[in-house]
């Protein structure tokens, strides 16, 4: 939505969502220097971001929305490199599809690539050495990234214009029924594929998850046997 | 079951197109545009300015045409999918090294 927020909305957007991106690309530089045997797993993560969030897929409101992707990427990496990654993609469709503007990527980047991934973080970290099933964890950290991605540009959008009549609630809950709404069977569906990527790894590649300790071994090897 | 995970999978997937047609049959006023084009309106209908003049405060490419933008969007998605299937293929490779 290019030119949609205010400038000073804009400006402290882009204030925010800064310190995360330049954070998250000192570590995605000690990352890429020091453990090059991950490379092929962050080319995934960050690959699956590219694709998903180009998919405008049509909901049950009878408008479109894309999904985010960027879960995964915030279970295995953690949420400072993920916002690295969510900013090249919103850059990249900012500068050649005006799929939200220059002026807007900074409130864009902070719902996609920060607030998203973080709450999604914290959901798996919550859910990971507790009995839940590991794919389960996966599917719900992913799908509530996706849906509080949303959550948080109805915040963004409330905050620059707050109703006349109802105030910043009434504008927060209109355009919740419009993003989060049309977002809900999306957030499923993203939940749903982005858990299968994740046993794809498992049977593949458990070493390299047991060595980030994204679950605990006997976790993973036990998902394995199945 | 081996392919347990895959059909559970494959059911979210047919849910959701069955979901998309059944709103799409109820419901056929329904344009299917974007929610940000949803959002845009009623940020016009908030500042009573007309969504046209809401212009990008900093000056933008803007593809000519929904068919170059839908391009550029299979584009993203094509190197994603190139990154993706490297990203796997070389896991793979790793694995039958190994074994």
């Amino acid at each position: 939505m290019e030119g949609f927020l205010p400038p000073m909305w804009a400006a402290i957007w882009w204030i925010l969502a800064l310190p995360f991106v330049i954070y998250g690309f000192v570590q995605l530089k000690k990352v890429i220097d020091e453990k090059r045997e991950v490379l092929p797993l962050l080319g995934i993560c960050g690959a699956l971001i590219f694709i998903l969030s180009a998919l405008k897929l049509p909901s049950v409101t009878g408008s479109c929305s894309h999904p985010t992707g960027t879960g995964l990427s915030a279970i295995v990496f953690g949420p400072f490199i993920t916002a690295i990654i969510g900013f090249i993609v919103l850059l990249f469709q900012a500068l050649f599809m005006a799929h939200g503007g220059l002026s807007t990527l900074g409130a864009n980047t902070f719902s996609m690539a920060i607030c998203g991934p973080f709450l999604g973080y914290y959901v798996y970290r919550t859910l990971k050495d507790t009995k839940v099933n590991m794919y389960i964890t996966v599917f719900i950290a992913v799908a509530l990234a996706d849906l509080f991605t949303y959550v948080i540009t109805a915040l963004e959008l409330a905050l620059a214009y707050p109703a006349e009549a109802t105030g910043l609630m009434g504008s927060f809950v209109t355009f919740l029924g419009i993003f989060a709404v049309t977002q809900i069977p999306l957030a499923i569906l993203e939940g749903a594929i982005l858990a299968l990527v994740f046993k794809y790894i498992v049977n593949i590649k458990p070493d390299i998850l047991i060595k980030l300790k994204i679950f605990s071994e006997e976790k993973i090897m036990a998902a394995r046997e199945v | 079951m081996k392919y347990q995970f895959e059909i559970i999978v494959g059911i979210v997937v047919i849910l959701f197109i069955g979901v998309f047609l059944y709103t799409a049959s109820i419901n056929p006023d329904a344009e299917f545009g974007g929610s940000d084009g949803e959002g845009s309106a009623v940020v016009s209908d908030l500042t009573g300015i007309p969504e046209d003049e809401i212009t990008p405060l900093i000056p933008q490419w803007t593809p000519p045409s929904g068919e170059i933008e839908s391009g550029l969007f299979a584009l993203q998605a094509a190197f994603g999918g190139i990154i993706l299937g490297l990203g796997f293929g070389y896991l793979l490779g790793q694995r039958k090294i190994q074994q």
